[in-house]
């Protein structure tokens, strides 16, 4: 058992020290992605600060044995930060239905569990650093601001049929890329 | 392609949130449908799609932040009856913190700590201030024992220095005293003008208790009363020095000297016999 099935077990039990040392490991790395959406600290803040309550309060709903922990957290965070930015814009309202603030689980692949969080970080950066830069700035507006094919096909002047495949085929790279560190 | 091909191709864009509402709304059909294989794939997109935050920068959220939510978390813990008895047995010292500091309506334990801290800080600083003022009050008794006694000194040494330089002047007067009765010890004395006289003797026996010798100071002319002078006692080996600085002004009408044993304190009149005596030549 990984120390955060360990420590979400102790969560459940309502065990604080438990979310203390959670908060303390996956802290950082979820305020920079909330940030990176959001682009404003206080706001972020706000955010972070709901994702890790309903964390608190809704732990039970997290299966370990269906999944990962952090990109379980990650995805919750980027929803409630989407969430957030799309409030402000009335922007992307065919997100509404996803963003439900508990994510689904995962299944993620073997090779997961394989690197640390600081090697999959520099892992997936050097991925994404490979791709074409329009490629790249089209995966980072779908994921950061929350864009659709149309959104971003416009916002790059590119055709549609171009953007999807541009996404697609650089999620493919990426999972290929982390396939590939396992081995 | 099959539609399975069809939507398994949408599945990535899917868990990035980037398909139109059409696209969407017709894989997420497909999806209820009960597709397996677009269901696994999807589980392992979302994996994949989460795995875009690591290309945020990594930043430092504030200590606010988590103070806020540890203060909202141990309330909630400390509310619902959490912490160290419902928790797991590594709960650990913030979990015991937490909870005792959150219970509603209970004093916090560091509150009950830091007025225990301050009571004996308190009665500490009160003790060592009542300290110090006793070894003050102590030391200054023993700077004025001290002053006193050097000031005794003092006043001895210049007696001893009048006494010596009265004793060995030329210009001194010798009178000598002669022992009455059982007091064949002769004293001397020796009178200056400007020093003051003095009376030594050896051997000189001890008063009677609770009596001292007397020096009286016999005026020239029939009748005239005895003028009350200093009294002395010797020391425990007989050894008597005595200095009057304040002689009659007139020694010349000073007709003898005598030493009666008297009361503690001296009298005004001699009480009893004269013991020692000498004429003033």
């Amino acid at each position: 058992m990984s120390l955060d099935a360990t420590l979400l077990t102790r969560l459940l039990k309502k065990d604080v020290s438990a979310f203390e040392q959670l908060y303390e490991r996956h802290s950082r790395l979820v305020y920079g992605l909330v940030l990176r959406i959001l682009q404003q600290a206080a706001t972020s803040e706000e955010v972070v600060q709901d994702v890790f309550l309903q964390l608190w309060r809704n732990a039970g709903q997290y299966d370990a044995a269906r999944g990962p922990f952090v990109p379980w957290l990650l995805t919750m965070a980027r929803n409630r930060a989407l969430d957030h930015l799309r409030r402000k814009s009335e922007r992307q309202r065919r997100l509404e239905e996803q963003t439900d603030h508990l994510p689904s689980v995962f299944a993620s692949p073997n090779y997961e569990q394989a690197l640390d969080e600081k090697r999959k970080a520099e892992r997936v950066r050097a991925l994404m650093a490979s791709l074409a830069p329009q490629q790249k700035r089209a995966i980072e507006l779908a994921y950061f601001e929350g864009m659709s094919h149309t959104e971003i096909a416009a916002a790059l002047r590119e055709p549609l049929g171009t953007v999807k495949s541009w996404i697609r085929s650089g999620l493919l790279r990426l999972k290929e890329g982390l396939q590939q560190a396992k081995a | 392609m099959n539609s399975t091909d069809q939507f398994r191709e949408l599945i990535e864009a899917y868990a990035l949130g980037a398909l139109d509402a059409d696209e969407r709304a017709q894989l997420e059909a497909h999806l209820a449908a009960g597709c397996a294989e677009c269901a696994k794939a999807l589980e392992e997109a979302r994996w994949l799609v989460s795995q875009l935050a690591y290309t945020a920068p990594e930043a430092e959220p504030s200590e606010m932040l988590k103070g806020r939510l540890m203060k909202t978390v141990r309330a909630e813990a400390g509310a619902a009856g959490g912490g160290p008895g419902t928790g797991s047995g590594g709960a650990g010292v913030a979990g015991t913190g937490m909870q005792a500091g959150s219970a509603k309506g209970a004093i916090p334990f560091w509150m009950w700590a830091a007025v225990a801290a301050l009571l004996l800080f308190s009665v500490y600083s009160t003790w060592n201030m009542r300290r110090m003022e006793l070894q003050i009050r102590e030391a200054n008794d023993r700077a004025a024992t001290l002053l006193a006694e050097r000031q005794k000194m003092q006043d001895r040494l210049v007696m001893a220095k009048k006494e010596t330089m009265i004793m060995m002047d030329p210009a001194s007067h010798k009178i000598a005293l002669w022992g009455e009765h059982a007091h064949p010890e002769t004293l001397e004395a020796k009178w200056h003008a400007e020093w003051g006289l003095c009376v030594e003797g050896e051997k000189v026996p001890m008063p009677a208790k609770n009596h001292v010798l007397q020096v009286w100071f016999i005026p020239k002319g029939e009748g005239a009363k005895p003028m009350p002078s200093m009294t002395v006692t010797p020391d425990a080996s007989g050894k008597l020095m005595l200095l009057i600085s304040n002689p009659p002004e007139q020694m010349d009408n000073t007709k003898a000297i005598a030493i009666t044993e008297e009361p503690m304190g001296g009298s005004g009149w001699p009480t009893m016999p004269i013991l020692w005596s000498g004429n003033v030549t």
